[in-house]
């Protein structure tokens, strides 16, 4: 019930080597929770994916790497944000059935796959965040 | 040979061993030094060997399936290698099928299933 | 476990409170109430605590809990802070957690509900006697025991969802248990590998299985896996897709898997999920599961038939 930050990492994404960092940092913070192969494969890919998509669409954006604890179980927290052109069509886009020449319908719709929690919030002209959480399982 | 990626000769088939991140430039020059090694012809498959990727996103994929695409195109079937079992275990449930993608567990298995299929003229 | 995870497990969140409140027509004005009532709680707490443990520890089977003075002042302690807590005017989650506090630390010393439940009749005797006492007027009383009398029935629902909650809690911890126990991959041979699954699998286990099932077709490196799914008693179609997933994950690593102990129910409800089915092995038993792994590595069964008479027929490998 009650979350609390063990660490927080903010990250700017501005270059291509820069998706490969927030992916090493998001498996770093997976091995200090103790996430099996199996967790920790779905978090950075998630990572990846949203990191990739924020780099390939808006250019440049910020990654914040948290790590969590809530009494009983540890967790994974990663927020992008960029100011980048926005989703338009948002619910098709999450439903996975939709391909740009860059495909980041895949990318989304997969990633929430991945997770326990994920929220978006984007609009054309509105930017882009993206947040999502993986638990240890309880 | 352009990029990082090692591409070996190994008899009449070409193994590609991938330990690296899949960054744009790189993905470019492997895929271009797959089509210059096939383009020298009398291949009869290609064997990439993925045991050293952690991570494998959508876009690694679509680089992996794309470089087999081409590699059809020039008669050569390709078999994909190594795959680690949480990597299979995320595509699948990120929903990413890997269509039209043949894999073999170890370089043997690939040798093993290229030989079995006719070469296309 | 602690009262905090008991919240988690019960999903104790304001929603619930709320709900709670709703059902139970706790509203501000009762607790305005009860908060206007506290300078009568605090001239009978010590008269109620006393005459409420003159009771549990005249009768026999309650009196072991307390079994010296130095346990019984500190609980008369415990339970003077609970009766004035009714008398906070808040009915919040902070209030919830502390009712819950105190239930777990019942529960805990394994005081079984028919006493700490029962026991709330008396605390509902004295409180009533003692209205009466103090305010005589018959509608004022009325109104007061009414407010209470909520505010105390959702303390006994909390002090049961203690209990329940560490119920819940072992109940976890043995399926835990027999989840390692019952997902064992067995070699049958070479390049094969096999799977009984038994017992009912929820999504979790489900997962598990997955993971598990590539781990090990991994390290074996085995050509096949034959999962049978005869002993699961319910495949519905959350575990019917995770079993096609598994099969397709199993397949990327170049590996094949055979599903036997399909049922025609089975088949109805993988049939039902629309994917496309033409790539997997699906057989009804295992034996034929095994028939068909061992010609997928390039083997067969064979009976060796050379002296009918004299010899039983032996079964035997051949390459």
């Amino acid at each position: 019930m009650s979350e609390s930050v063990e660490e927080r990492h903010e990250m700017r994404i501005e270059s291509e080597d820069d998706i490969t960092l927030v992916r090493r940092k998001v498996r770093d913070l997976a091995a200090t929770c103790h996430f099996d192969i199996f967790l920790g494969a779905a978090v950075t890919t998630a990572a990846s994916e949203l990191a990739r998509n924020v780099w390939v669409h808006a250019g440049h954006g910020v990654a914040v790497i948290e790590r969590l604890t809530d009494d009983v179980r540890q967790g994974v927290r990663v927020e992008f944000r960029d100011e980048g052109p926005g989703i338009a069509d948002l619910d098709r886009v999450l439903a996975g059935g939709y391909s740009t020449a860059n495909s980041m319908g895949l990318g989304l719709s997969g990633s929430r796959r991945l997770v326990d929690e994920f929220s978006i919030d984007s609009a054309p002209g509105r930017g882009t965040r993206v947040t999502f959480v993986k638990w240890t399982p309880f | 040979m352009t990029g990082p990626i090692p591409i070996l000769r190994v008899g009449r088939v070409l193994l590609a061993t991938i330990q690296t991140e899949l960054r744009d430039n790189v993905a470019n020059a492997f895929q271009q030094d797959v089509l210059l090694a096939l383009e020298r012809g009398a291949m009869a498959g290609l064997v990439i060997d993925i045991s050293g990727l952690e991570t494998v996103d959508t876009y690694v994929a679509r680089v992996l399936a794309d470089t087999g695409r081409m590699a059809k195109l020039m008669g050569v079937e390709t078999v994909l290698v190594g795959m680690r079992p949480e990597i299979a275990a995320t595509l699948v449930r990120m929903g990413y099928a890997m269509e039209g993608v043949q894999t073999a567990l170890n370089l043997q298995e690939g040798l093993a299933a290229l030989r079995k299929k006719p070469r296309e003229e | 476990m602690d009262h905090r995870r008991y919240m988690k497990v019960l999903k104790l969140d304001e929603a619930e409170v709320a709900s709670r409140r709703a059902f139970f027509e706790l509203t501000d004005e009762d607790l305005s109430r009860l908060a206007a009532l506290r300078p009568f709680a605090e001239k009978v707490t010590d008269a109620i605590v006393e005459d409420f443990y003159k009771l549990l520890l005249g009768h026999r089977e309650t009196k072991k809990f307390f079994p010296d003075e130095a346990t019984v002042r500190r609980v008369k302690k415990t339970q003077r802070d609970y009766f004035l807590g009714l008398f906070n005017g808040k009915c919040d989650l902070a209030y919830v957690e502390d009712r819950l506090r105190v239930g777990t630390a019942h529960q805990r010393i394994g005081l079984s509900t028919k006493w700490y439940l029962g026991a709330y009749r008396k605390y509902m005797q004295l409180i009533c006697d003692h209205l009466f006492e103090e305010l005589r007027d018959q509608d004022k009383v009325r109104d007061a025991f009414a407010s209470i009398q909520k505010l105390v029935y959702f303390d006994v629902v909390l002090a049961t969802d203690t209990y329940l909650a560490a119920n819940i809690d072992a109940i976890e911890r043995h399926q835990a248990a027999i989840r390692e126990l019952s997902t064992p991959v067995i070699r049958v041979h070479d390049r094969i590998l096999l799977l009984p699954l038994v017992g009912s699998i929820d999504s979790h286990r489900a997962n598990q299985v997955m993971d598990n099932v590539l781990l090990k077709v991994s390290e074996a490196q085995a050509k096949c896996i034959i999962i049978d799914i005869a002993g699961v008693p319910v495949v519905d179609t959350k575990v019917a897709d995770n079993l096609v997933k598994t099969t397709a994950a199993v397949r990327l690593l170049g590996a094949e898997t055979i599903l036997t102990g399909i049922t025609a129910q089975v088949a109805r409800t993988i049939i039902q999920l629309g994917v496309d089915i033409s790539a997997m092995h699906t057989l009804s038993r295992l034996a034929e599961g095994i028939e068909l792994a061992l010609s997928l590595v390039g083997k067969s069964i064979q009976s060796s038939a050379r002296r009918p008479t004299r010899r039983n027929k032996r079964k035997t490998v051949r390459t």
